[in-house]
């Protein structure tokens, strides 16, 4: 195995691009470390990107967005009182995985780019309608957050490339996001179902949304009849039961060692439920 | 050397000739007991070589040479242990 | 000493520190992969990654083509013509014919590094025909079910079964039917319980070292070092008495850690190895593959009650699999099942059958929590029916000392009765439950154990003293058998330090197992300690020149035996001591034995919870365990057993399980899908500790360890019960399956 620390995302792509074997990027490692210990994967080339200036970095946009630095462990996203503010759907998406002890490593873009279709942080990145800035041998180009993964374990990103930011958007007035998933457990699990709800309110009625699924298909979902149904609406229940109704419609799950596809399609209507009332109080102000 | 009754696990009693509930036998001690009950019912003998627990007056005995009173009440228990 | 004489006890009942426990919490405590030493080589273990698959070949020119790689073994490496028990561990220790389920060992490699040991495991070609497998305990014993060994059987299982049931059991007394017939209302039902592991933190890991000339050593976590060296000299055809087991500190057991898996391999890997050492040290997911689990069990039950709550009849009827060999407590689990309960007419049926999954080891009671499901949850259930309280119901059918228990002998000294009031007494029974929450409640039982016991102490020149014990320290009994000696002593807690040995240092000792060490090691740490007393008395009466009998030990020093005796100040045990050099030198006492006196603990657990009706996700609000420990040595230790006990139990009823693929590969081997409570997933558990002495022990002792696991498992179904009011009979009650019992409704 040959180790690399690049000093820019240029040279990392390089270094990918021209790799033969088995290639892994290295931010936090809690999930490439956890694999090769297991024997799972066994890189040829491990390209550690934490020695690039500016990975660790939080930093507001120009038009009032974040732009998020690609070794952002979740302890310092959960302690930043701004991006809090602006999206704690997102972050409390991310907050959710592992422990403590991963939160000190563990990243927004390695949650992504893992290309697991239960990863926790993601539904909330869809929602906010998050972008990745992608950094490749051609060049520099933005794609949306859903169009990175391709199924489990595996990204749209082409040989050579790796995201080098992830971009939140300005979050604007009177709009709030919220991610609910469903473990047995209370923590230390994986999502049986990850929902984030993203709206925006005039006066009580709901303008915007977006609503994300995740763990119920081979990759998270946008599920644009799931917004479509609370849009117009002020959440009551009839809104709430044709949410719900739109995402269970839309969860196409399996049965495996987490839970039943039955179990899944109808969690996935009862966390779109919750998650939407949080967003919307909080659209409203409320620190709920 | 005392007439005691062997009480057996009604599964055992298939293995005895006479398909009986308890066995009779002449025996002082644990270890002679389980002599006589297998020398009585050969059927018997593969279990309690295997290994069973004697229960004397409702205490596991601990030892073969463990003296049983007259009057003594005898069970044959599967063997016990535990986690 | 005599029963009324506890509340003099200065010691026996406070809560000092551990011994242990600086080391640690401070990481200094040296667990079984910490050991290692010069020259050590690395092992790795090939395992089959089918159910049930014949091997055909094995390949390992490539891996022992790898610079690095020092011995290579399979079955061909072990001895042949074992019979019974013996091969039941050689060939779950190493596949030999066929490979009988996921994880099963085919070969071992022993390398330089870990690393390198692992890459020469994966070159290893294995060449399987992959032949048709079964999980399921009722699946296991159908018509053509696939037959996992022929002749497995053993003399008790009747003509006309599946060769898959290998033990068969049928015991009872009265008359059923007619018991039956007197009852008003008798209810029958089947439920299911799943596999789970002991879920010990620490995998199992040793260093073995095994010479061309037969001699070998261990360094182990273990539970019983004796029973290794035991085992792993029967399945590699060596002298036990060659073979030298050292305990390291233990990251957990609960049952696990009695039996062998990898430690043979290492010591075989060893010899091959020209006598390098060699560590193995196992991933979670190899013990959660291929250590013992527990067994699954598929029970039926009936009972017959009158209208008021007197139970008339009872029988049960258990098909459980312990994996690819005899061995599932079917047995204990009948046994302890109606243990609460007087019966007149009580007829028990078991089957012990085999599955393609790992040999089961034991975990905590094993059997008891299994049968408790079953027939706490119907006794429950008819209670409901009946409008009567559960407790009370306990209470008129309950044992009592002298009562003739349901598996056939009478009871000495227990303390049903007593657990019981003390849970009337509780407030928590009045805590107000709102909607979608419930309360349950159970009983459960454990026999207890004695086993093979030596013990040594000796008094060191500064009046402390040092015990040395066989039995490894898995819940504190260092602790309790340390304030034991101190409270005999008449000195200082801190002035004992107990040890836990190897087997060179004392005779046979039983594994930490059956909830035996405080009871067993501190009856027999007692003993030892009054031999060296009555020699301390003697070195007194010698240098005052009075008879040996005209001394007795108060408070720590001899002293004369009354006026008549002779007019000496105390000879404190520090001024004997200091000088026994002169006297006649070292004094020190010992004691082995199977201790008698074993005494029972019953317990019974309360629990409030919530069921999320939207989710069928269950939250545990409250939770009181009582049980009867005799007398609690150390308190903390005791609650610390209840709570322990309780929190395993709720992770078996919610929501651990083995989960089998369709290939019979087992699917969450890792903690993130093997779902053990975690912390935050429980309240704090509230204990009483009952103390209904143990004649059988100087201080009163009953072994606590296992009857904490039983309740839980009833104790959660019928809360829920309670709270949303369907009957769960399938463990675990995990979300989609709770779900879909309330969309059912």
């Amino acid at each position: 195995m040959r180790y690399h620390s690049p000093t820019d995302f240029a040279s990392a792509s390089a270094l990918a691009a021209g790799a033969s074997g088995v290639t892994r990027f290295l931010s936090g490692g809690t999930d490439v470390l956890v694999q090769m210990r297991a024997g799972m994967v066994l890189p040829d080339d491990l390209i550690d990107l934490k020695k690039i200036p500016g990975v660790s970095d939080i930093t507001q946009t120009a038009g009032g967005g974040w732009r998020i630095g690609v070794a952002v462990p979740g302890i310092v996203l959960g302690a930043h009182e701004g991006l809090k503010a602006d999206w704690p759907g997102v972050v409390e998406g991310m907050n959710l995985v592992g422990s403590t002890q991963v939160q000190g490593r563990a990243t927004l873009t390695g949650n992504l780019c893992n290309g697991s279709p239960a990863a926790d942080s993601v539904p909330g990145l869809v929602a906010a309608g998050a972008v990745v800035e992608i950094t490749g041998p051609t060049g520099v180009r933005t794609v949306a957050v859903e169009a990175i993964p391709a199924g489990p374990g595996k990204t749209t990103l082409a040989k050579g490339e790796l995201i080098s930011a992830i971009v939140l958007p300005a979050r604007g007035d009177n709009a709030g996001d919220a991610y609910l998933r469903f473990i047995p457990r209370t923590e230390m699990d994986i999502a049986v179902v990850g929902c984030a709800v993203s709206l925006r309110l005039s006066g009580d009625t709901i303008t915007e949304a977006r609503v994300a699924l995740g763990a119920v298909a081979p990759t998270v979902l946008l599920v644009s009849a799931a917004a479509d149904a609370i849009i117009g609406t002020t959440l009551d229940d009839a809104a709430l039961d044709a949410l719900a109704a739109a995402a269970s419609a839309a969860a196409n799950p399996i049965t495996d060692k987490r839970g039943t596809k039955e179990f899944r399609v109808e969690i996935a209507g009862v966390l779109a439920k919750r998650a939407a009332k949080i967003a919307f109080a909080r659209a409203k102000g409320e620190t709920a | 050397m005392a007439r005691i009754t062997v009480h057996l696990w009604s599964g055992l009693r298939r293995l005895t000739d006479g398909d009986l509930e308890s066995v009779e036998v002449d025996a002082s001690t644990v270890g002679e007991a389980l002599v006589a009950v297998a020398a009585q019912h050969p059927g018997l003998e593969p279990v309690l070589a295997a290994g069973v627990s004697v229960v004397i007056d409702g205490e596991v005995s601990t030892s073969r040479r463990q003296v049983i009173q007259p009057g003594s009440e005898v069970y044959l228990m599967q063997r016990l242990k535990g986690g | 000493m005599a029963k009324d004489g506890f509340e003099t006890l200065k010691l026996v009942g406070t809560r000092p520190n551990r011994p242990d426990g600086l080391d640690k919490v401070t990481g200094r405590a040296r667990y079984g992969a910490d050991f290692s030493l010069p020259g050590m080589l690395w092992g790795a273990v090939v395992r089959s990654p089918h159910a049930h698959a014949r091997i055909v070949k094995i390949d390992a020119t490539k891996a022992e083509a790898l610079d690095g790689v020092k011995a290579v073994i399979t079955r061909a490496d072990f001895p042949t013509g074992l019979t019974g028990e013996d091969w039941n561990l050689q060939e779950n220790t190493m596949a030999g014919e066929k490979a009988l389920y996921d994880g099963h060992a085919v070969a071992a490699v022993a390398a330089t590094s870990k690393l390198l040991a692992e890459q020469a495991a994966r070159l290893i070609e294995v060449t399987y025909e992959v032949l048709p497998h079964v999980i399921d305990v009722d699946a296991a014993m159908a018509e053509g079910a696939p037959v996992i060994r022929a002749g497995a059987a053993d003399a008790t299982v009747p003509e006309g079964l599946h060769p898959n049931v290998v033990r068969y059991m049928e015991f009872g007394r009265g008359d059923v039917d007619a018991g039956f017939a007197e009852a008003d209302l008798v209810m029958e039902r089947t439920y299911k319980t799943e596999a789970t592991h002991q879920g010990y933190i620490e995998p199992h890991a040793c260093v073995s070292k095994m010479g061309a000339d037969g001699k070998g050593e261990m360094w182990v976590c273990t539970q019983g070092h004796w029973y290794i060296r035991k085992m792993s000299a029967a399945v590699l055809g060596i002298e036990a008495s060659q073979l030298r087991v050292t305990p390291t500190e233990i990251g957990g057991g609960f049952g696990g850690k009695t039996t062998i898996f990898m430690e043979p391999l290492s010591l075989a890997l060893s010899k091959k190895a020209g006598g390098r050492p060699v560590k193995i040290v196992m991933s979670r997911s190899e013990v959660l593959r291929a250590t013992g689990p527990t067994a699954s069990a598929s029970m039926d039950v009936k009972i017959g009650m009158t209208k008021d709550g007197k139970i008339t009849a009872a029988r049960a009827e258990f098909r459980m699999q312990g994996g690819a060999f005899p061995g599932a407590p079917v047995d204990m689990a009948l046994y302890c099942c109606f243990a609460g309960y007087k019966l007149a007419n009580v007829h028990h049926v078991g089957y012990d059958v085999l599955a393609n999954r790992p040999k089961c080891a034991a975990y905590r009671a094993p059997g008891s929590p299994n049968g408790a499901f079953a027939v706490e949850s119907l006794v429950d259930e008819m209670c409901r029916k009946l409008g009567l309280d559960p407790v009370e119901v306990r209470l008129k059918n309950g044992v009592t000392t002298g009562d003739r228990a349901s598996y056939g002998p009478k009871f000495g000294s227990i303390g049903l009765t007593e657990v019981l009031e003390a849970v009337k007494a509780h407030p928590q029974l009045q805590a107000p439950l709102g909607e979608n929450q419930g309360r349950g409640f159970a009983v459960g039982y454990w026999f207890n154990h004695n086993g093979e016991t030596s013990v040594s102490m000796a008094i060191g020149e500064d009046g402390t003293a040092q015990v040395s014990v066989g039995t490894p320290d898995i819940g504190g009994s260092r602790a309790s058998i340390a304030l034991m000696v101190a409270e005999t002593l008449g000195i200082p807690y801190e002035d004992v330090g107990v040890n836990v040995v190897e087997t060179g240092a004392l005779g046979v000792n039983e594994p930490t197992h059956g909830s035996r060490a405080t009871f067993a090691s501190g009856k027999a740490a007692v003993e030892a300690t009054q031999a060296a007393i009555k020699e301390m008395c003697r070195r007194a009466a010698a240098e005052w020149d009075i008879d040996d009998e005209a001394v007795e030990w108060v408070n720590g020093a001899a002293q004369p035996a009354g006026p008549n005796a002779g007019k000496f100040p105390p000879m404190s045990i520090k001024e004997i001591a200091g000088k026994m050099g002169q006297t006649g030198g070292p004094i020190s006492g010992h004691h082995e034995s199977v201790p008698d006196g074993v005494g029972a603990s019953f317990g019974a657990h309360v629990v409030d919870l919530e069921v999320d009706p939207e989710t069928g996700r269950v939250t545990i609000l409250r939770y009181l365990v009582v049980q009867d420990a005799g007398r609690a040595i150390h308190p903390s230790y005791v609650e610390g057993q209840y709570q322990g006990g309780a929190a395993q139990g709720i992770g078996w009823a919610l929501n651990e399980e083995y989960v089998y693929d369709d290939k019979g590969r087992l699917s969450n081997t890792v903690f993130l899908d093997y779902r053990v409570p975690v912390a935050s997933d429980l309240p704090m558990i509230d204990t009483v500790i009952v103390e209904v002495p143990n004649p059988g022990h100087p201080f009163g002792v009953r072994g606590v360890g296992e009857t904490g696991i039983t309740p839980p498992l009833p104790a959660i179904a019928n809360a829920i019960h309670d709270a949303v009011g369907v009957r769960m009979t399938h463990l675990p009650i995990n979300p989609p399956k709770l779900l879909a019992a309330l969309k059912a409704r």
